[in-house]
Formats: C-alpha cells, sequence, structure tokens
C-alpha cells in the first residue's frame, strides 16, 4: 500500500471524492465501494483459473493423444502407479478443500480462532500429498521408471544399486547415487524448514513475541505433517510394493502357460516382454525396431513397404541375394510390441511426471499462499466485508484438487 | 570486400527465361496451370476490390481534407442494409475461392495408382533419392508425362521438398512418412557436348558441381531447383538440388543404370570421390581441412584421433567402414553423434571406393602398425 | 460563438496534479501503481526492444544484397544469419509487437478513456511490466550464450536437439507469457467492473472494445503456450517423449499447440490496431464512426473466430485432406470481419472533414497496408496456392504488411495521435507527416519486392539464395534502409518534442473520448469526479479555437447521469 505517489495521493482524492461513507483501509484507493473491490478480485479469480485450466488442458491434450496412438503402454505402465497411494492422496486433498471452504465460512463469520484452524489444517493436508508424492517419485525413480530418456527399469533387477545404474545403464556416478537416495534429497529441503520454524518458535517463545509464536505454532505442525505424510507413503509404498512383486509372481506361471496366447492379460503382456529382453529378437538394432513398429501403426501405411525396401538394400549390401517377389521376412511380424522398451514406456513416465509435477508445482504455490493468508488470519485481517483474498486463494486451491480428481483416474485406474 | 552495388551492375536474370511470367517460374508440371489460375483469379478478385478502394481513399482523402474547425458535412452513424450487404456480398467469393483452391488441393493429394515410386532421405543438409535396387543419387530424375511419387523421410529434424516449377511442397517429418505426387510436363533439355565439356574442364579442381553457375547437371540436362523449405539448421539455405525430366523411361533406365555402380573405367578412387559429393558426405566433411560439421577427409586417413570416448583410435580402413555403418559408435572428440547410418546404402564396393578416396586425399601414405 | 456558449476546458495540469511530476526520484517510478507511469515505462521497454529487432532486420536485409551473403563472411556466415533471423522474429514478436499496443498504449488509455482511476488491480500491473523486463533480460541472456537459432517458431526436433540457449529463450517467453496474461485478465476485470456510471458497453471508445478483445485471447491462449514452451523445455532436458521424435513424440503435436497459442497471438498484434485506427480516422475526420456495432462485434468475432484456424499454418504438414480442407474454410471466415472493418473506416472518411495530421497519415498508410495484407491472405488461406507460397517470401512479405504495415504503423500512428496526452508537448506537424511519408514509401519498397520473390518460388530463411533472385531482393534491402530512416525521423520528431514542443492543450486533436477531457498530460488521479459521460463518436459541441490552437467543448455543463446499472450485459465469455 504505501508507495510512494499512492501515498500522497490517497487522502487527497478521498477528500474530493466526498464519499459520504469512509474509506477504510483495506479498500485500495481506486475502487468506489467494497462490493467494486470484491467483484473485481472475484472476476479476476475465475480469469486466472481459465487459464490454470487452459495451461493444464495442453498436457490433458498430449495424454489423449498418446495414449490414442499408444493405448497398451499406457494400460501397460500404469500398472506401475500405486492406486493406495493415489487413492489415499486423492481423499487428503479432497478433505483439504473441506476444511478450505470451512475456513471461507468462517472468515466471512470472523471466528479468527476456527479460521486459523481451518487454514492450516488445510496447508497440512497439501504437506501429507506431498510427502506421499515424495515417496511415489523417489521410488520410482529408483527403480529407472524414468522418462525415455533416461529410462532404465529392467524387470528382472527392478532395484539396482548406484553401482549397478552406472555399469549397466551408463549413468554418472552422481546422477546414480541421486537416483537411489532420491528421498533423502526430496525431504531435505523440508526438513530445513521444519528446523528452521522450530527454531523461530523457540526463539518466539524466548522474545516472548506473542504474534510470532502464534504464527510459528501451525506452521510447525504444517512441516511435521510433511514427514507423516512420507511416513504414510512408506508404509503404504512397501505394502504396495510387495504386492506388485507377488502379483507378477503369482503370474509367472500364467504367463508361461499363456504366452503366445493372443489375449494377454498386461501384467503377462509386461512379464511376456520381460522374457523376451534376453531373447535375440530384440537385439535388432534400435533405428529398426522403431521403425517396424511405425511400420504397424496405422498411421503409416507406407511404412512397410519402405521398411521391406530398406531391409532388401540391407541385405543386398551385405551380399545377400533376395529373389525378386519374396518378402524378406525381418521379424515384423515376430517382433514383440515390448511395453517396456525405453521409448515406449519411457512416453508413459515422461506424461505422468508433466502432468503430476505440474500440479505438484501448483500444491507449492498453493502452499505458499496459504501461509500468506495463515499470518494475516492471525492477524485478523478479516472481516465480514473484507474476507476476498481467503475466497480467491479458496477457489485456487479447489481448482488444484480439482485436477487431480482428474489427474487420479486417467493415470492411476484407467486400465 | 567488394561494395554489393557492383552487384547491380551485373546483368540480373529477374525474368532469366522468356516463358517466366511476371510472378511464377515456368509451369513444368500438370500442377502449374492449375496453381497459376487460382492465384490470376484470387489476384484479379484482389485487384478488383482494391484498386477502386484505394481510389476511394485517396479520392476522399483530397476532397474532404478541411481547414481546421470545419464541421463535417455528415454525421451519419450506420446504415445497417449497406452494411450487411459488404459483409455478406464478398463473402460469396470467398466461398468461390475456397472451392476452387480446395478442389486443385485434392487432386494434389491423391496419387494416381501405378506412379513412379521414387525414394526420398532428406538429412541436414542433402537430399538422396532411393531408385530401387540400390541406386542412390542426390539428383531427383524422373520421367516427362509420368506420374511420380515421393515416399519421403527424414533422418533428423523436420525438411520440406519444394520445387517451384512443379509448384509442389511438402514437409518431410521424422518419425513418419510423407507422400507427395506430380506430373512433369516439360523436360530437361540436353546441353551441347562442347558446353558440358567446357563446364567440367572448369569445374575441374575445384569441390563439386556449382548448379547455379553452369544452370545444367554434370551430366548436362538443364533442370529445376528443388529447394529445401522447412528451416533446418545452420546450410538450410543450402539443401538445394537438382530435378531432370527424363523425355522417355527408356533415359531414365540408362541414367540410373550408369549411376548405380561403379563403371568399369573408373578408378575406386574417382568414384569414391564421387560419392563424397553425391551422398552428402560433403555437407559436413570437407576435403580441404576446414572444420565442418564432422572432420575433415584431408589427411584423415591413417592419422590419430582422440575418440569422445577418451579412447584413441588410428582411422584405417576398419574403422571407416564402422564410422559409415555405425556412425555414432566411435565418435570424434568435438564432434556431435549426428551423422546417420549408411547401412544397406552403400555396397560394399561403394564403401572400398570411399576409403580408396581418402586414401588418396590423404598425405600420410604410411598403413599404420594396425594389424 | 465562443462568447455565446460557456465552452468547457480543463486547462493545464499543475505540477502536484501532473502525473509526471506528482511525485519525483527514481523510486517513484520503480515502485509506481499509477497506470499511466507504467505504460509509458512500457512503452520506454517496447521502443528499445523495436530498436534492436529492427538493427537485427537491417543485418537481414544487408547480408541478402549479395546470393552468397554480404554482411557476414567465414564459415560462421550461415549460423550468424540463422541467429540473426531468429532473434529478430522472437524480439519482434515477443518483446515488441504483443506488448506494443496492449501494454504500452492500452495501459496509459484503457482507465482514462474508461473514466476509471486506475486498473483494477495495480500491483499486478507493475508486476506484469516487471515480468516482461524479466523475459527481456533471459532473451538477452540467450542472445549473448550461444545465441538461438531455432526460427522464433521453436520447432521441434531443431530445437530440441540444436546446441543452441533454447531453454534460456523459451523461459524468456514463457515469462513474457505470464506478463502478458496479467496485462489481459486486468484489462477484462477493469473493463468489466471498473466503468463510471453511465458507461455502458455502446458507450465505449471502439479502442476499448478491441482491447476486450484482444485481452480475451491473451487470457485464452498464451496458457497454451505457456504449457507448450514449459513441454518443450521438459523434453531438452528430460526427454518426456512429447514432441521429439527420437523418444516417440511427434513434432506435428507440437506445432498444433504452439499454433493454437500463435495464431490467436496474430490477433493479439492486430485487434488494438483496429481499435487504434478506429479512433484515429473517426477523430481527425471530425465524423462519427460509421457502424459502430459492426466494429464493435467484428472485434469479438475475430477474437473467437482466430482460434479456430490455427491449421492453416500447418497445410504442408501432411494433415488428412478433411482436416486441411475443414481449416481453409475456416480460415476464410475470419477475412469477413476483417473486410468490415475496412469498408467502415472508409465510410467514416466519406463526408468527413479531415485534418491531415501525422496520425491521420499513418490511419491513411494503415488502410492501405493493411488492405494488402489482409488480400494477400486469401492466396494462403487457398489450399492449391498455398501449397506453392508456403514457407516462401511471400508468406514473409504478407505476415510483415499485417504486422509492420498494419501493427507497427498503427502503433505509430497511436502513439503520434496520444503523444500529446503522454508527455503534454506538441511535436512538428510537418516533420512528422514528413517521417510517415518516409516509413510509407520504405515500408512498400521493402516488402513489396518479396511478394514477387515468394511466388517465383525463393524459399524464406535462406542464408544465401539463387542468382536469379538477387535483383529482387537488393531492391527490398534498399527498401529496409529507407525505411530504417524513415522510423530514425519519426523518433527524432517526437523527441524534439520533448526537448523544444509546444505546450499540448487538453483537446489538440478535436478528439470526444473522455482522455480528452482531463488535462494534457492527465492529473495522477485521472479524474477529479466521475466524468460525465457521452457519444464517445458525438463532435457536434467540439470547437476549434483558432487563437489557443486547441479544440474545446462548447456542451453545457451536463448533471452527473443517474447511478444505474448498465443497460446491456453483454456475454464476455
Amino acid at each position: 500500500m504505501a508507495t510512494i505517489d499512492s501515498h500522497s495521493s490517497e487522502s487527497e482524492t478521498h477528500d474530493e471524492h466526498g464519499h459520504d461513507h469512509d474509506h477504510p483501509a483495506w479498500l485500495a484507493h481506486h475502487f468506489d465501494t467494497p462490493e467494486q473491490q470484491f467483484d473485481s478480485g472475484k472476476l479476476g479469480i475465475w480469469l486466472f483459473l481459465t487459464t490454470e485450466i487452459l495451461f493444464f488442458s495442453g498436457m490433458f491434450c498430449a495424454y489423449a493423444m498418446f495414449r490414442m496412438l499408444r493405448p497398451e503402454v499406457f494400460e501397460g505402465c500404469s500398472q506401475f502407479l500405486n492406486t493406495k497411494l493415489g487413492a489415499i492422496n486423492t481423499g487428503v486433498l479432497l478433505f483439504s478443500s473441506l476444511t478450505m471452504a470451512w475456513a471461507v465460512r468462517c472468515a466471512q463469520t470472523e471466528e479468527y480462532k476456527k479460521l486459523v484452524v481451518m487454514i492450516a489444517s488445510t496447508l497440512s493436508c497439501a504437506m501429507v500429498f506431498l510427502g506421499v508424492k515424495s515417496i511415489e517419485y523417489s521410488h520410482k525413480w529408483g527403480m529407472g521408471l524414468l522418462p525415455p530418456g533416461s529410462y532404465f527399469y529392467d524387470e528382472a533387477n527392478p532395484h539396482p544399486t548406484a553401482q549397478q545404474i552406472v555399469d549397466q545403464h551408463g549413468f554418472s556416478e552422481s546422477t546414480a547415487y541421486f537416483l537411489t537416495h532420491s528421498l533423502y534429497y526430496l525431504c531435505a529441503p523440508f526438513a530445513l524448514l521444519l528446523i528452521g520454524v522450530f527454531a523461530w518458535l523457540v526463539w518466539a517463545k524466548v522474545t516472548d513475541n506473542k504474534f510470532q509464536y502464534a504464527c510459528a505454532k501451525p506452521l510447525l505442525v504444517v512441516c511435521l505433517s510433511f514427514f507423516g505424510g512420507v511416513g504414510l507413503g512408506m508404509v503404504l509404498e512397501s505394502g504396495g510394493g510387495e504386492h506388485t512383486v507377488a502379483h507378477v509372481d503369482g503370474d509367472h506361471g500364467a504367463a508361461d502357460a499363456g504366452h503366445g496366447h493372443a489375449d494377454h492379460e498386461h501384467a503377462e503382456d509386461a512379464h511376456a516382454a520381460e522374457t523376451h529382453a534376453a531373447a535375440p529378437a530384440l537385439d535388432v538394432e534400435s533405428d529398426d525396431v522403431a521403425m517396424e513398429l511405425l511400420a504397424e501403426s496405422d498411421l503409416n501405411t507406407g511404412a512397410k513397404a519402405m521398411l521391406e525396401a530398406k531391409q532388401a538394400q540391407t541385405a543386398m549390401a551385405s551380399g545377400q541375394v533376395v529373389p525378386p517377389g519374396v518378402e524378406a521376412d525381418m521379424g515384423i511380424a515376430t517382433v514383440e510390441k515390448d511395453v517396456q522398451t525405453k521409448r515406449q514406456a519411457g512416453v508413459f513416465f515422461g506424461i505422468y511426471y508433466c502432468m503430476t509435477g505440474v500440479h505438484a508445482i501448483h500444491i507449492l504455490a498453493g502452499i505458499g499462499v496459504l501461509v500468506w493468508l495463515l499470518i494475516r488470519a492471525i492477524r485478523h485481517d478479516f472481516n465480514r466485508q473484507y474476507f476476498g483474498p481467503v475466497d480467491y486463494v479458496g477457489l485456487y486451491w479447489h481448482l488444484v484438487d480439482l485436477i487431480w480428481i482428474y489427474l487420479f483416474p486417467l493415470l492411476y485406474l484407467i486400465r | 570486400m567488394i561494395p554489393a552495388l557492383t552487384n547491380l551492375t551485373r546483368p540480373m536474370p529477374f525474368l532469366a527465361d522468356v516463358e517466366d511470367s511476371f510472378w511464377f517460374p515456368k509451369q513444368a508440371s500438370s500442377f502449374a496451370s492449375e496453381v497459376d489460375w487460382v492465384y490470376d483469379f484470387i489476384l484479379y478478385i484482389c485487384i478488383a476490390f482494391f484498386v477502386p478502394m484505394m481510389a476511394f481513399m485517396v479520392w476522399t482523402m483530397f476532397k474532404y481534407t478541411k481547414k481546421k474547425g470545419t464541421k463535417a458535412e455528415s454525421q451519419v452513424t450506420h446504415n445497417t442494409p449497406l452494411e450487411l450487404a459488404w459483409s455478406i456480398g464478398p463473402s460469396v467469393l470467398l466461398v468461390w475461392m475456397f472451392v476452387q483452391g480446395s478442389i486443385s488441393y485434392l487432386d494434389m493429394r491423391t496419387p494416381p495408382e501405378g506412379s513412379y515410386d521414387v525414394g526420398v532421405q532428406a538429412f541436414k543438409w542433402g537430399w538422396t533419392m532411393d531408385y530401387g535396387s540400390g541406386t542412390f543419387h542426390p539428383e531427383l530424375h524422373i520421367v516427362k508425362d509420368e506420374p511420380t511419387k515421393l515416399s519421403m523421410r527424414s533422418t533428423d529434424v523436420i525438411h520440406s521438398l519444394y520445387i517451384p516449377a512443379f509448384r509442389a511442397k511438402k514437409d518431410i517429418v521424422p518419425g513418419r512418412y510423407n507422400y507427395m505426387w506430380f506430373k512433369p510436363t516439360v523436360a530437361s533439355e540436353k546441353v551441347s557436348d562442347e558446353e558440358l565439356a567446357k563446364a567440367k574442364k572448369q569445374s575441374e579442381g575445384s569441390d563439386g558441381w556449382d548448379y547455379d553457375k553452369y544452370q545444367f547437371t554434370p551430366d548436362g540436362y538443364t533442370f529445376f531447383d528443388l529447394y529445401c523449405a522447412e528451416y533446418c539448421g545452420t546450410n538450410h539455405s543450402e539443401m538445394q538440388t537438382a530435378v531432370v525430366v527424363h523425355e522417355t523411361q527408356e533415359e531414365l533406365d540408362a541414367w540410373i543404370k550408369a549411376n548405380s555402380s561403379r563403371p568399369e573405367d573408373q578408378t575406386p578412387a574417382e568414384w569414391g570421390q564421387l560419392l563424397y559429393n553425391r551422398r552428402g558426405c560433403s555437407g559436413c566433411h570437407s576435403n580441404d581441412g576446414s572444420k565442418l560439421v564432422g572432420p575433415s577427409f584431408k589427411d584423415v586417413y591413417a592419422s590419430q584421433h582422440a575418440l569422445a570416448s577418451g579412447d584413441n583410435v588410428v582411422v584405417d580402413d576398419n574403422y571407416i567402414r564402422e564410422s559409415i555403418i555405425a556412425p555414432k559408435a566411435k565418435v570424434v572428440a568435438g564432434y556431435q553423434p549426428v551423422m546417420p547410418s549408411y547401412k544397406g546404402q552403400l555396397s560394399d564396393d561403394d564403401i572400398e571406393s570411399i576409403i580408396a578416396y581418402l586414401k588418396s586425399i590423404s598425405s600420410n601414405t604410411a598403413a599404420p602398425a594396425a594389424e | 460563438m465562443s462568447t455565446a456558449i460557456t465552452s468547457r476546458d480543463p486547462g493545464y495540469p499543475t505540477d502536484r496534479e501532473n502525473y509526471l511530476t506528482n511525485s519525483s526520484g527514481i523510486l517513484s517510478w520503480i515502485f509506481t501503481l499509477d497506470h499511466k507511469r507504467i505504460g509509458l515505462m512500457y512503452l520506454v521497454g517496447v521502443m528499445t526492444a523495436f530498436a534492436v529487432g529492427g538493427l537485427l532486420a537491417l543485418a537481414i536485409r544487408l547480408h541478402l544484397l549479395d546470393p552468397e551473403g554480404w554482411m557476414f563472411t567465414g564459415a560462421e556466415a550461415n549460423n550468424i544469419y540463422n541467429q540473426v533471423f531468429t532473434l529478430h522474429g522472437a524480439i519482434m514478436v515477443f518483446l515488441f509487437i504483443i506488448p506494443s499496443i496492449p501494454a504500452a498504449l492500452g495501459n496509459f488509455l484503457v482507465p482514462v478513456m474508461l473514466g476509471a482511476k486506475d486498473v483494477a488491480f495495480p500491483r499486478l500491473n507493475l508486476s506484469s511490466f516487471y515480468l516482461w523486463c524479466f523475459g527481456a533480460i533471459f532473451f538477452v541472456s540467450a542472445l549473448f550464450s550461444s545465441g538461438l537459432d531455432t526460427g522464433w517458431t521453436f520447432y521441434t526436433p531443431y530445437s530440441t536437439t540444436t546446441d543452441t540457449s533454447v531453454i534460456l529463450a523459451t523461459l524468456g517467453a514463457f515469462i513474457l507469457g505470464f506478463s502478458s496474461i496479467f496485462t489481459g485478465l486486468n484489462f477484462i476485470v477493469t473493463i468489466n467492473t471498473m466503468r463510471p456510471p453511465g458507461m455502458t458497453w455502446f458507450k465505449m471508445p471502439l479502442f476499448l472494445w478491441a482491447t476486450y478483445a484482444t485481452s480475451i485471447i491473451q487470457v485464452l491462449a498464451t496458457p497454451v503456450l505457456g504449457i507448450t514452451l514449459l513441454l518443450l523445455i521438459a523434453e531438452r532436458t528430460m526427454h518426456v517423449g512429447i514432441f521429439d521424435p527420437e523418444f516417440n513424440g511427434d513434432p506435428v503435436t507440437y506445432q498444433h499447440f504452439f499454433w493454437f497459442y500463435s495464431h490467436p497471438a496474430v490477433y493479439i498484434m492486430i485487434l488494438p490496431a483496429f481499435g487504434i485506427i478506429s479512433e484515429l480516422i473517426s477523430v481527425h475526420s471530425h465524423k462519427h464512426i460509421f457502424g459502430y456495432r459492426f466494429i464493435a462485434y467484428s472485434s469479438i468475432a475475430i477474437a473467437l473466430l482466430g482460434f479456430l484456424v490455427w491449421g492453416h499454418h500447418m497445410f504442408t504438414s501432411g494433415m488428412s485432406s478433411l482436416t486441411t480442407i475443414i481449416f481453409s474454410a475456416l480460415t476464410f471466415t475470419v477475412s469477413v470481419p476483417s473486410a468490415i472493418k475496412v469498408f467502415n473506416w472508409l465510410a467514416t472518411m466519406y463526408k468527413g472533414s479531415i485534418s491531415l495530421t501525422t496520425p491521420m497519415c499513418y490511419a491513411i498508410s494503415f488502410i492501405f497496408l493493411f488492405t494488402i495484407g489482409g488480400l494477400t491472405g486469401l492466396f494462403l488461406g487457398t489450399l492449391a496456392t498455398d501449397l506453392h507460397l508456403h514457407d516462401t517470401y511471400f508468406v514473409v512479405a504478407h505476415f510483415h504488411y499485417v504486422m509492420v504495415g498494419g501493427t507497427l504503423i498503427a502503433f505509430l500512428g497511436g502513439v503520434f495521435h496520444w503523444w500529446p496526452k503522454m508527455v503534454g508537448k506538441m511535436y512538428n506537424e510537418f516533420h512528422g507527416r514528413i517521417a510517415s511519408l518516409l516509413v510509407f514509401l520504405g515500408f512498400n519498397g521493402t516488402f513489396l519486392p518479396q511478394f514477387v520473390l515468394g511466388s517465383r518460388g525463393m524459399p524464406r530463411r535462406y542464408a544465401t539464395y539463387d542468382p536469379e533472385f538477387a535483383f529482387l531482393h537488393q531492391m527490398s534491402t534498399y527498401g529496409a534502409l529507407l525505411l530504417g530512416c524513415g522510423l530514425l525521423y519519426a523518433f527524432i520528431v517526437l523527441m524534439a518534442s520533448l526537448a523544444k514542443g509546444r505546450r499540448a492543450p487538453a483537446n489538440p486533436w478535436g478528439g470526444a473520448t473522455l482522455e480528452w477531457a482531463c488535462t494534457s498530460p492527465p492529473p495522477y488521479y485521472n479524474f477529479e469526479r466521475p466524468p460525465v459521460v457521452g457519444d464517445p463518436y458525438d463532435f457536434h459541441n467540439i470547437e476549434w479555437d483558432s487563437q489557443e490552437e486547441k479544440y474545446i467543448s462548447t456542451e453545457p455543463e451536463r448533471k452527473l447521469v443517474p447511478e444505474e446499472q448498465p443497460a446491456e450485459v453483454p456475454a464476455h465469455h
């Protein structure tokens, strides 16, 4: 408010306006009435939410397109996502929406204590969400379930050591160390935050600064919630992990028996692919594999012809003679449509990380504004005429939740 | 530096060919007259609107420029029937343009059955046309009045094949095949043998053939320009080649035969040099020691190089062969692994010839003790 | 006459009122929340960006003097040329044209024209400006690290494989996108909620309608660019496999995403220019704008139709025939509202009382140049001819006729028109007019030859070219030099006015919109009392005072209209 020029003229404008009502401190000088200010803010936040929706819509489009192009990859890879963790996070976010809506109500009715509690619970839920998410992320990074540029998952050894990552997959040692210890890296900033808030709390207590103490107390709980989320995630992920392994093990026999069966179930598919990983079929040069996959796609009607031509040329270059009219079978029909080749599976994880990552950034931004709200709430800034900021942040928070409500089924559930 | 102004004194072939119209290069395909017709049609409509409108504007400007303070003659605010008329009226013409354009477009999209098929591979920065049976050449050779279909792929980034004389263009997107077709209607002419011999003599010693200078191909045919129209990096503007239209299929077959493998009377080194220019090597590897995208070929044979992986390698027959088949396996330090594989595109004899050529331009004659 | 009716004239502002002088010190500018000061800072910013982009354009033209390239020599010549044209495009599009009219003139004018004290969110407004600065810094740092050679469109997979600073530049564009979104959001809210009593939707000046339509596009289209660039960065750093075919992605998807923003962005550039021209033509013809509603509605129509035509940038990319034909048809529909505007402007001039002032000269140039730009668009919307003309100099000439002949000329016209209002000084009319003539001639000299180059088959973005194109290229280069001189001349005219210009009266042109009802420059708070709102194009009561060389309103003082809700509430989504 206190900028140099607005300050000097603010009083002036009021005087000259001759408004018959007073111009309270929370009413900006260029607005005439509180209603005008509230309406402007409301329209502004709705427009902002529109841009957010459009921002995400780009990724939803990409999701739809690649799901259409490669449905089997999406079905196969969503198997790696832990539905339990996703469901927990959905519940947590839904609950946080409830507390947020309640907070808006409290701001309107000027119940300050309750308002602080509600905002703090919303914040805690956001932290739990991030805690669970960091378990999910770190778990996948360790397994090599990464975007296609760095994907290295190997079903025979799903949890490689750092040394194995360096040796077998050609990563640098620092990257390998990061991948195997990513949970620590993800937790570190929050741990620092926790320590900072705790120090602040102690300092506020010592100096007997009531306001700061009142701010630090809920924030400490909020920071602790992150580690609550991590703990919760760890319990469920290890259980879930075993579950996945058991699932694959359980299918082992079935996969062997059903191999070659036209109607694969997904887990078998993934497993069958693993069986083939060792088979020479995949030793074909990766360019050729890509082209063969291209040739199978309906979008590239001519690819097959070109592929044959190329193979014929290869054969001729290496001295073989292919009689005209005889199709060289280089294995278009026999190459397994491998869900877990880098290029294929990575696309799913590329989209997964983009969507959930951008969503997580929105959660972080939400945490930022909620902390600001929390402090203002403790300062008793809001009243029945001026509760706009709580309302606007609430709307933003609901949108972030809503996006997750779409992400959860799209990524975790649809198979 | 020569001041650019002197260029104006040089005769500029603005309308190089009397057959050219003001707007267009020569019409050399079945599409050309159709496209030009649609173009002219829109042009005349535009002129019919533009000239009266601007005349009206200039007239108003002179007629109604008044002394300051003069009131306007009229303050009419609107005239709905008039406005509706000039909103809806021209729309009829727009529909007409759209329909004309789309009909011609559909013709250009659908290749007729049994077209002559040429494979096209675009790469940074050159073209390889695949005539089947192992014949590759950077020039596009086709037959007059024969519908020709191009099946195009790119090994790196997006390119676009554009032949202005045919009024035909299509992007080449990596990861998928794109097709285009056309029917050339004007055959290339063959220049006299003396002229060709003279040009050949002139170009001896310089690297490569200067198409722009001679306006005919090394085989002595006049040609149509083929450009890359989608920006693709450093030498985008040099990603050009020639389109030669033969009178008959027999003539084309003879040309293909002559280019499919090393003629009896050519040494491997000569053939290797030809391949060096023809197959796009020269785009990235100089033969005079200057550093381009890839290492120069001058003195490369039997020299020692540090690899990106940290090892050292002696450039011998095996290394050259490997680098042609699997270029990304052993990349020389300081260069990007961008070369496409030539696996299956060069016969054994071709590779031998290239090796012979590299030997011929290397001063390191002492064979390394590789064995 | 002047004695018969009491005339009203706000006079001159005192130093304490004047927004330029009411507070001083560099901090009073850095932290200002006043939309007029922010607008002025934007003006300085975009002019600087334009100067840089313009010099790069001259470098391009000079290089093309010779078929083998003249300006840059040596082994890196082609690379330098590629970087120069890329930065020319990127700087002109992202740093100049998109913010030029909406952010610089819009910020200054929207609240004043509307009769409000400020925009709805002054802090957001200031942060938009700083976001613009950050974006510019990113671009500059891209320039000074390893350059950028992707073309301003960042097409994949070239942009994911080149070793230049793509990430810095895309981050810059991403940040500039948010600057643009916040400006648009601010204007929409301002126009919706800050209108004073009596300012109904159809009492708004057409510039506000145009700004409103522009803002809708900014808010709806820019986020898609944001996510596209973000995914491009992800593609480059993590290889997420969405756009890069090497990792199973699809480059054409990138083009769809990119043009879904960037085509509407073309209308972000041209719609505000339409708004300016509507003001200029009407004020300098001293005649009511002809067909107000048609012009207003056509702005909204263009904004909405603009979202449906992005595919026409990709006719040669191998989309299915059906899609291509549908996009072609939709493209033709956009031309109708643009044509309506041109007809209406001509009808406005007819039987008016035209003053051939500098802004009017620019407005007339605009009509000439934009009509060429629009008509040549028909050749590109028609499928058969587009296949030949796509990615040639014909396209280059076409969009320069629209972007430079349209937006830049309108921007210059707007700057000259509102310059007295912004800085309180009059410039030299004679020199202003000469400069506008030079700009007009230089522009045509530069770009008319390029139409012929294009249809004769000269592909764009070529560092070297075949000798048969040399003559036309040289013509174009000499035209560009003339254009450069004209622009420099215009700039000098403006700067000279600051030093020795006559003090500007409140209403130097005889306009009836609200900005002319307050002093030049306006006071900090714009309006002492909510202004009396009338028809923005009613010139009956505006008289020329030849002694004082200014226009005065002879309208009898009206009572404030009673507070009431605006009668018409249009649907704004």
